[in-house]
Formats: C-alpha cells, structure tokens, sequence
C-alpha cells in the first residue's frame, strides 16, 4: 500500500466464538476478492481458514509461542511483509490474550512503520456471552472493551431475549458500542470502514461549540427574562460543595473495591439480615461521609456481595448518621439535642424499613445496571491489569478507579444539579413556600418536595431546614431533614449510573413513604 | 530505541480536565472567589478537591501513551461542563437576581422570631398599647407623624411570623418546650459562628452607650442585626447607622417601609436571601430599589402578631459604595 501503513483489522472473541467463520464469510465474498490480504491467526479452532479466491495468505502461531517468543512472531510477520506488498492483514487474535499483547507485537519498531491497526471487531456468541463473562478473565472484558463494533452471532435455537442480554452486557462493557449481526454484511462493512474521528477533535469542536452557544444564547435569554445569570450561579454553587464529597466517596469506594478482599466480607459479615443491617447503621456512623459519597461506596458493597437490604440500609442511613451531619444539625439548631436525636432516631429506622422492605419484596432479579459484569469487576477499563500484587500497583489502580467512577458518576451528577438549579431558578424562590394553613402532612410534603429539588449537601442542609423551622411546623422541618439526604433530584440521578431505572424508582418511592410515615407517626406521638 | 507509541486521547482529555479543574479550584480559593458561589466553610474541602484531581493528573501521565483502540471523551464534559461555566463570563448574584423575600435580621437564627413564652409583649409604652392586637399595632404606633392606611396583604406576614391564613399560630413553642432558648442563651452556636465568647457585648464594635449610637460596619452586620433581633430592649431609642442596599417591595413591605439589607449565604449560592431591618421614612418612593445606600436612623421597637422586632425610623439616607460580598452567618 503505496504512501501508508498497510491496515490491520484485528477480529477479536472468545475460543469458537465464531471468529474463523467470520473471516471465511467476510475475505471470501466479491468485496475483497480483488486485493491481496495477509491473515494471520493467534488461534486455531474447530474451523480452517481457507480462501477460495487465492488471493488471501495466512500464517499461524501457536499461543505458546505469543506467551514465549513474541519476538519471534514479530521476526515472522515482517519476513512476510518484506516478501510481497499486503493491502490488508487481517488477524484472528487469540481469545485468552489481552489486546495489549498484540499492540506489543504491532507497534514493534520493525512494524509499525509497516503496518497499523484500524479496525477491532468482537465476535460473540449471543448464548454463551453471559456465562462466559462470568466465568472468564480480565482478557474478554478487555477484548471487548476495546473493540470499535461487536459482531452478534445468534442461532435458531437461541432466543430473542438472550440476543437483548448479550448486546446488554457488551454496552456495559463498551458504552457505545456499534452492534451488527453475523449476516448483516452491509453493517459490518460499514463499522469497518467508517471513518473513525479523533476524540481530541471532537471534545475540542464541542467545547468550543458550547461556550460559543453560551455566549450567544445568554443576551438572548436574559432579554426574554430567563434568569441564566442565576442558573449558572446556582449549578455552580452546588457543584463546589457536591464535588468534594464525591471524591471522598468514590475514594472510599475504590478502596473496598481494591483492598478489601471479597473473601474476607463474606467470611466476616453477619449472617442474620438484622446483624448486618446493624453494622450498617454502624458503618454509616462511622464513615463522615454525604449523600454525594454514600452512593459509590453503595455500589461497591453490593459488588463485593454484602446483602442487598443491608447495603441499602447503609445508603439511606450513612448520610443521616454520620458525626459531620449530627454536629453541623446540632450547631445549626442551637444545640437543639432533641432535634439531633429526632433526626438520627428518624433516619435509622426509616432506613431500616426500606431495607426490610427490599428483604421482604425484593426479588433476585440483578440491579446493577452490567449485570453479571458488574459483579466481576469493575467498570474501570483496566481489566489487562487486573490485580497487581504490588503495593504501589494497587496504588495506582485504586486511583484510577476512584477517577473512572468519579467521572461515570459525574456526569450523572451534574446533570441533576443543573436540573435542580433550572427548577430553583424557573420556579420563583422556593424558599418562599409558606406553610401556613397547610395540614402537617401537606406542609411535610412541601417539606420533601423541596428536600428533593434542593439536592442540598447532607452536611449543610441543616442550616437550611433551620431558616424554615419559623414557617413550617417541627414535623415538616424533620421530613426535610430525614428525606432530603436519602432521595432528591442529585441523588436520583447519581444511582443512575449504576443501576437500573426500576430500582431507583422502586427506592425512591420507598424512601418517599417510609420516611413520610415514620415522621408523621414519630410526630403525631410527641405532638409537633 | 524507545518504543514511540500514539497519544491517547482518553488519558489526555482526562489528565488536561483534572489538571485544569484543580489549577481553577485553587485559584478560586487563593483569591478568595469560591465566595460567590460557597461559604467559607468550603475552603479545606476545594483545597482537598484540588489536590485530588492534581494526584489523578500524576497518576495518569504513565498511561498518557498506552495504545488503546477505543477511547472515549464523552466523561470529561463532567468537568468540562463546570469549567466552562465558572470560566465564562456571568457576575455574582446580586438582589436583582432575586426574587424578593428577605430575612429579618434574626429569622435564620429563629430566636427573634418568638418572644419568649409566645404570648404578645406589651407595647413600649404609646397609644398603640390599648388597641386591638390586630397586626396593625406597629403602625399604630407612629400614627402621629405619619398616617398608614394600606391593609397588610395577607399572605406576607405569615412568612415571617408564622401565622397561618386563619390566624392559627403554628407551634413554634417545641423549640422552646425542647430547651432551645436555653440552649441559645448558652451561646452554643455564637461561639461558633462568630467566637464572639461570653461577654459578647465588648466584642462588637461601634457601640458608643454614651451617645446612644450604634455605627454598624460591613463586617458585623449580621452580627448587630442578630443581636438587635434578639435582645432589642437595651436598644431602644439609640441611633443606629448601616450600609445596605435599597429592598423595596410592595408585596413584603408597605409604601413607607424599605430594608437597607445584605445578602445572606448560609449553604451555597442557592440559598442567597436579602437580610435586614426593616427602615420606615416618607421619602421611600424617591430611594431608588437596588442602590446602596447608608442609612441612619431610631431604634424603635415594633411588635407583629406578638412578635416583637426593632425596626429603625430613618432620619438620613445618603448614597453609599456598594460592599462587596456575601454575608455568611454559619
């Protein structure tokens, strides 16, 4: 190929996934019948590469020699390359073996002048993905992280659901993943060809893009009386004080995630429900952490395998109970112990309840949003690695992995700041709500209602649900101060990106009643 | 020969938002500008925040040339999107960004807003004292000079003073049932807030008992204000002078009444609200809304519903320089 590298297209995919055939069905069709082709295979399985037009030669190594002599394939492969001009090489990579193995081999000082990768397919077999994934190694996970389309093999006797799951676990594993099934030769072809746009290119177009829209739009908006100035102030004030404690949080969670052993947990943690759903409440107490860090540190425990009402017991009671909470409630009430108790009281038992009622009602079914890939491994991208026996290599890990779920949590977040920011603008002054008149279940419910648009910290919403304890009754203030650190709107969108929608619906609804409940019950017995 | 590898875009885009990000977070902090947005509570933790993206940055630099076939930059608009916003241009909040309601002085520390057992005081001595507990005693009360005809609407003073639509008082007494006006004279959360100790009377300034006045400077503004609304008595008759700007509004306020008022942050920008007291003088209508202004005038105390709130009965307004930033009571 005259003037540039020759393009590698790598096929990735498990052991008889169905990655020879491919090749066979592809190389064999008119398309490319008319170029000559290089195809060297890392496998071979049940399946003979074999070209009917002669116009495709193919070379094999072993995998012992990829483990022992990665050198030596490198020799080999530019021997070929020196012999005769390849348009395109087309590799079979070998299913156990990360990809970071083969860019050792094609970015060789003797190849990659010579050659370069364009194109990463997956071959999957829809039946087997699930299994597999659970069962295999980092290598999978990697191959399919990395591959720019998946090729969804699916049979007869294999149903439409398994097909649904298997696209599923690959978008989980590769967010945006373009998906094209065995036989659509025309989406395959396309995925291979397309042309594939620098990252750096398009973040810089679309960031200029949006501070050139912004700069537009803000004369405009604010001559149509749209409060911008306000919006933005907002976001921002929120996002400073929700993006420290989200390092914490995802910190923590990288912690559990890198250090704690998954053994150890399940050795160690209470049998009973009622025991672990005490060393929740414990765990809550004693991690000083907000609503913004409980959620990544929720996710991690759920993957490390402690019980769900238990971890979602920690999750609606750690943001209540913690010791910076209880001080900055006590500091803000005046020293109002009875307040501070009412709230720590409030918030275990509420959280309680809604973890018995997941234990009771909650079925079997998965809510981590990968599914059997979640309980694996972590999202971060960095399976090829997957546990350094060193201490400064599980330093860098627990970094990294504290930064990939800072940023996929992130991006969730922010997204509900800025909805909560639009509301508290748009809506007129939401402190404003008066709570006269109004029955103590109307004005708890007002309560909650701006608990949820608010998103305040849980560090600091004490103060705020002070400056409303001279307009609302005692009741209201609490479902405020019980409510808001379980469930609003930063919250809601937080969960979203790790669970799935039913369940943070399902969650939210029970936060909404218990917590209603208990307050108005504990209320109506002291008399507020 | 050293292995030349490509960028990785992903690493890269990552490591720039994380290193930009931190350099913003400390710039704002070091000049002091994460005020507009935060209170000063905020400083160790944005610090914390810089120093964590600047390690992640560090960290990242070893893979900033590992090949990677697939990368993604979709994820650092989660930084990108507040940097953007925080680098643009957009000012402070000010009052007109507000929609208007304000605090009076004391309403975000509870304790003004009660008098002590609940029940109405007795008017400081004037004819307002034998009329009718109406809600319209503070107006009674200067009923010599000036004459106030406008019917408060109704729903204005319930936001203040906690009275509902039909006149039912909502109980407030269980913070007092529950010990907090105990608690409050303990100076649990003074000490905090403003480490103003016991004898607190010595710590504010502008205090001359001699001359009967009170010059409130910018900075304890709400400390003077919190301490007028919560023990008016001693004060009563004194003049006093403070720096605002003009709040005026007919759904809060009557024609006569405006509130030289700062504004208040107690969480985040969110919860910006107008502070003051509110001022009575003729001559509302020529004070333009929104300028600064420095007012003087006498502490009268005035009672609301059997809440009692010293409010100033202005003798001179002039024009003053605005004063910069937000008011943080906790």
């Amino acid at each position: 190929m005259p003037g540039g590298r020759i393009p590698v297209f790598v096929v990735t995919g498990f052991l008889d996934s169905g990655k020879t055939t491919l090749l066979n069905d592809l190389l064999n069709r008119g398309d490319w019948g008319e170029i000559s082709i290089l195809v060297a295979q890392f496998e071979s399985g049940e399946v003979d590469f074999h070209s009917k037009n002669g116009n495709c030669e193919n070379i094999v190594f072993p995998k012992k020699m990829l483990d022992t002599q990665p050198e030596e394939i490198v020799r080999r492969l530019a021997e070929r390359l020196a012999d005769r001009e390849y348009d395109e090489i087309w590799i079979e990579w070998n299913g156990v073996a990360a990809l970071s193995r083969l860019y050792d081999i094609v970015l060789h000082r003797d190849l990659r002048k010579i050659c370069e990768i364009s194109r990463i397919a997956h071959v999957v077999d829809a039946g087997r993905l699930e299994p597999l994934i659970s069962g295999s190694g980092g290598a999978l996970l990697d191959q399919i992280g990395n591959s720019d389309f998946a090729v969804v093999r699916d049979s007869p006797r294999i149903k439409e659901d398994a097909r649904l799951e298997a696209v599923r676990l690959l978008r989980a594993v590769n967010p945006g993943i373009r998906i094209c099934g065995a036989n659509s030769y025309n989406d395959i072809h396309r995925s291979l060809f397309r042309k594939k746009r620098s990252q750096l290119v398009v973040f810089s177009i679309l960031t200029v893009l949006m501070a050139l829209s912004y700069l537009a739009a803000k004369p405009l908006l604010e001559a149509n009386g749209v409060p911008i100035n306000k919006v933005v102030n907002v976001f921002l004030g929120i996002t400073l004080q929700a993006v420290p404690f989200l390092l914490i949080g995802v910190h923590l969670s990288a912690a559990i995630e890198i250090f704690v052993d998954k053994a150890a947990i399940e050795r160690r943690f209470p049998k009973t429900v009622g025991a672990g759903m005490a060393a929740a409440v414990a765990a809550g107490f004693c991690l000083p952490v907000c609503d913004c860090a409980s959620i990544p540190i929720f996710r991690s425990l759920l993957r490390k395998g402690v019980p769900l009402p238990v971890a979602i017991t920690f999750l609606m009671s750690a943001p209540v109970t913690n010791p910076v909470v209880i001080l900055s409630t006590y500091y803000a009430f005046g020293g109002n112990l009875r307040i501070v108790a009412g709230r720590v009281f409030l918030g275990v038992v509420s959280a309680a309840v809604i973890g018995l009622l997941f234990a009771l009602g909650g079925g079997k079914s998965s809510i981590l949003k990968g599914g059997a890939f979640e309980r694996i491994s972590c999202s971060c991208g960095c399976w090829e690695d997957a546990a350094p026996a060193s201490f400064s290599g599980r330093l860098g890990l627990f970094f990294r992995h504290a930064q990939t779920e800072f940023f996929s949590a992130a991006g969730y977040l922010i997204v509900g700041i800025f909805i909560s920011s639009l509301l508290q603008s748009a809506g007129g002054d939401i402190f404003s709500f008066t709570g006269g008149g109004a029955g103590l279940a109307a004005s708890m419910a007002v309560m909650m209602a701006a608990g949820f648009v608010l998103s305040l910290c849980s560090s600091s919403d004490a103060v705020v649900a002070r400056s409303f304890a001279s307009q609302f009754p005692a009741g209201a203030v609490m479902a405020f101060l019980v409510f808001g650190p379980m469930m609003d709107i930063k919250n809601f969108m937080m969960l979203s990106y790790g669970f799935t929608r039913s369940f943070i619906l399902k969650l939210s609804a029970a936060a909404f009643l218990v917590s209603f409940s208990a307050v108005f019950a504990f209320s109506s017995i002291v008399g507020w | 020969m050293v292995k030349l590898r490509t960028l990785n875009a992903q690493v890269f885009l990552e490591t720039l938002c994380c290193v930009v990000f931190s350099g913003l977070v400390a710039y704002l902090v070091w000049r002091g500008r994460y005020l507009y947005y935060v209170t000063p509570r905020m400083k160790p933790y944005l610090y914390f925040t810089a120093a964590v993206m600047l390690i992640w940055a560090c960290a990242g630099l070893p893979r900033l040339f590992a090949p990677r076939n697939r990368t993604r930059s979709a994820h650092c608009f989660s930084l990108a999107v507040p940097i953007l916003l925080l680098v643009l241009p957009h000012s402070s909040l000010n009052t007109s960004d507000l929609s208007y309601n304000f605090a009076r002085g004391g309403i975000l520390g509870l304790s003004s807003s009660q008098s002590a057992n609940g029940e109405p005081l007795p008017m400081p001595g004037g004819p307002g004292a034998s009329m009718p507990d109406d809600g319209d005693i503070a107006r009674v009360l200067a009923s010599s000079e000036e004459e106030f005809y406008a019917e408060i609407p109704s729903n204005v003073y319930d936001y203040f003073t906690s009275m509902d639509e039909t006149g039912q008082e909502l109980d407030l007494s269980l913070y007092d049932e529950w010990g907090f006006e105990e608690d409050i004279d303990s100076d649990v959360s003074y000490d905090l807030a403003y480490d103003y100790g016991d004898d607190s009377d010595d710590a504010l300034s502008g205090l001359d008992v001699a001359a009967k006045r009170i010059t409130i400077s910018d900075d304890e503004f709400y400390q003077w204000l919190d301490r007028l609304f919560f023990d008016p008595d001693p004060y009563e008759g004194y003049v006093i002078r403070m720096t605002g700007f003009v709040l005026k509004d007919p759904k809060l306020l009557e024609p006569d009444e405006f509130v030289p008022a700062r504004l208040v942050m107690s969480c985040c920008v969110a919860d910006l609200l107008p502070f003051g007291m509110i001022c009575r003088s003729e001559y509302v209508g020529e004070l333009q809304a929104d300028s600064w202004v420095t007012v003087e005038g006498v502490i009268r105390i005035t009672e609301e519903n059997g809440y009692r709130e010293p409010q100033a009965w202005v003798t001179e307004v002039v024009p003053a320089d605005e004063v910069e930033g937000y008011i943080y009571p906790f």
